[in-house]
């Protein structure tokens, strides 16, 4: 069968990942894939074939946009499989995308096929507990997983350009400001220390800080540290909700272990946790578990990290 | 003003249980209020202490899912709309086509909330296909809204930025869970809950041409968690030096 894939994100990264997935999944059905891109966005696009919306006005920076350029594009190139990176404002677009073009869609999917005129993949479902093997009819849309698929490398190619003729919009954006980050950055962090309900108040949190620094990693919590208490900013909350992360190490403090948290640390490569209650879920989560009371555990640590560096 | 909130009844994740095979016992298994929800229900009710109005909560489900209905009207909500289907064999497109034609059905409404996405599936895609059926304005992951006359401003929190959005009313938002913190109802507001209106639709005769794509879930298995769980005990100091020694063994400690 030969189809025709679309690609599509607005985020730099993403689009990369999700042009990979686009050329993977034509491949193997003998079908072509395009990497489109809008007017302004300021993306060097990927990929054997490139397509850039244009506007009258610029079409960067807003999903609802988005959407309306690229169902104007595809009511008349009909791609079969429209791909969009699942960010926030992605997910938006897919949606959209889906009800203006009448087509089925699916979300957050990784190890896309095509069999018997349906787009196949995975996705977790239930905070993670379980893997659903997802089934949509073509055409369709589907949002990709990011950070699953590696990002194809760029390329020369000149992009084709489609006036997509005006777009209104219905919402108006007036501020966009960069979320304040810690000094490291969750998503790229090798070791990250995270706090949880264990920690009694807010001044403790230095307590982890201090693991954090002398294990040279980043500091994260849970849900209910930024959420409920705002003790540190939602960017360092992990989480289905949250930030997703891939240490190399993951130390949670004082965190039971609800399912919403470990969705967001399921990727890491070693999960140490320190809980006073033997039967939290945690532990069942982890390599490594030390049952304790974090303020006698962390000193602990704290004195024997010192004393192998001496 | 005139709000309406989707809300999901879900199975309950963290009590689903999971047979020898991996597979999921949906079957009878315990569930709730879609986590989220409660945030969206919340947010509404704070609206309306501020501006006055009526909270109408909607769902599609089957008659479970008036559990609830009724815990939102105990939380404080007004009246609730059932829209009798098996979230399992609808998909995202049937059911924002159903709560779109009983929102339209139900009158002018001012604001339509939902969550970011339900605790079960977490597609995250019925909120702006809604917005899209209806033809509204549509502000996603809402960590701040404020409403003045006509208009609404709300603050948007994405992966690594904040967007501060405006738009007219009406308008579908989902909210995320930092935007409040969502009230317990008392004893009493349990009790009241079950005598507030509860209507039920049935989805034909709300939308005779809506009807499910055909997306849907193949299959479902238990995720292998492959964790070692060594689990250490004792001293502090006997600990602190085990678990050292081990992440020193796994090579993930910083030289």
């Amino acid at each position: 069968m030969s189809v025709k894939v679309w690609a599509f994100s607005e985020a730099p990264e993403a689009s990369r990942e999700v042009a990979a997935a686009a050329k993977a999944l034509a491949e193997a059905a003998g079908g072509v894939y395009t990497v489109v891109g809008l007017d302004g966005d300021g993306q060097e696009l990927v990929g054997e074939a490139k397509l850039v919306l244009k506007s009258t006005l610029p079409l960067a920076g807003s999903p609802e946009a988005a959407a309306e350029a690229l169902a104007r594009a595809a009511k008349e190139e009909v791609p079969d499989v429209i791909l969009v990176g699942s960010t926030k404002d992605g997910k938006e677009v897919a949606s959209r995308l889906a009800v203006k073009l009448g087509r089925t869609c699916i979300s957050d999917v990784f190890g896309l096929t095509l069999a018997e005129g349906k787009l196949r993949g995975k996705r977790n479902a239930f905070a993670g507990k379980l893997m659903a093997d997802m089934a949509a009819p073509l055409p369709c849309v589907a949002s990709v997983k990011t950070g699953i698929y590696t990002g194809l490398p760029g390329s020369t190619v000149e992009a084709a350009v489609k006036d997509v003729g005006e777009v209104k919009l219905k919402t108006r954006v007036i501020e966009r400001r960069e979320k304040t980050r810690g000094t490291v950055d969750l998503k790229s962090a090798k070791l990250i220390v995270s706090a949880g309900r264990g920690v009694k108040k807010k001044d403790d949190l230095t307590l982890v800080g201090d693991l954090a620094a002398k294990l040279g990693g980043a500091v994260g919590c849970s849900r209910p540290l930024s959420s409920d208490m705002g003790w540190l900013p939602e960017e360092h909350h992990i989480g289905l909700t949250g930030v997703t992360v891939h240490p190399d190490l993951y130390i949670a403090v004082g965190i039971s272990g609800q399912l919403q948290h470990v969705a967001g640390i399921k990727d890491s490569k070693v999960i140490a946790a320190i809980n006073t209650d033997k039967s939290a879920p945690i532990f069942e989560a982890s390599d490594y578990g030390i049952v304790g009371d974090l303020y006698d555990v962390i000193p602990a640590l704290l004195k024997e990290l010192e004393a192998r560096r001496r | 003003m005139k709000i309406a909130v989707c809300v999901k009844h879900a199975v309950d994740e963290a009590e689903l249980k999971v047979d020898s095979g991996g597979n999921p016992q949906l079957a009878g298994a315990a569930s709730k209020m879609s986590t989220f929800d409660k945030n969206a229900v919340e947010e509404a009710l704070r609206v309306k202490a501020a501006h006055s109005g009526e909270v109408v909560v909607i769902s599609v489900g089957t008659s479970d899912a008036k559990k609830t209905l009724k815990e939102a009207l105990a939380m404080g909500a007004d009246r609730g709309v059932l829209i009798g289907a098996d979230p399992l064999v609808v998909d995202t497109i049937y059911t924002a086509r159903l709560l779109a034609a009983a929102i339209a059905k139900g009158g002018q409404y001012d604001i339509v909330l939902c969550s970011e996405g339900s605790s079960d599936s977490y597609s995250g895609l019925v909120p702006p296909m809604l917005a899209e059926v209806l033809g509204l304005p549509y502000i996603g992951y809402v960590r701040k809204l404020e409403i003045t006359g006509q208009s609404a401003k709300a603050e948007r929190s994405l992966e690594d930025s904040v967007e501060v959005v405006e738009a007219p009313l009406p308008f579908v938002a989902s909210v995320v869970s930092e935007i409040n913190e969502p009230r317990y109802p008392t004893l009493i507001q349990i009790m009241q809950a079950g005598k507030k209106p509860m209507e039920e639709l049935s989805p034909q005769t709300l939308a005779p041409d809506a009807k499910a794509l055909g997306s849907m879930v193949a299959s479902m298995k238990a995720q292998a968690m492959a964790r070692k769980r060594v689990v250490f005990e004792g001293p502090p100091g006997d600990v602190a030096k085990k678990l050292l020694d081990a992440l020193t063994t796994e090579g993930v400690l910083p030289k």
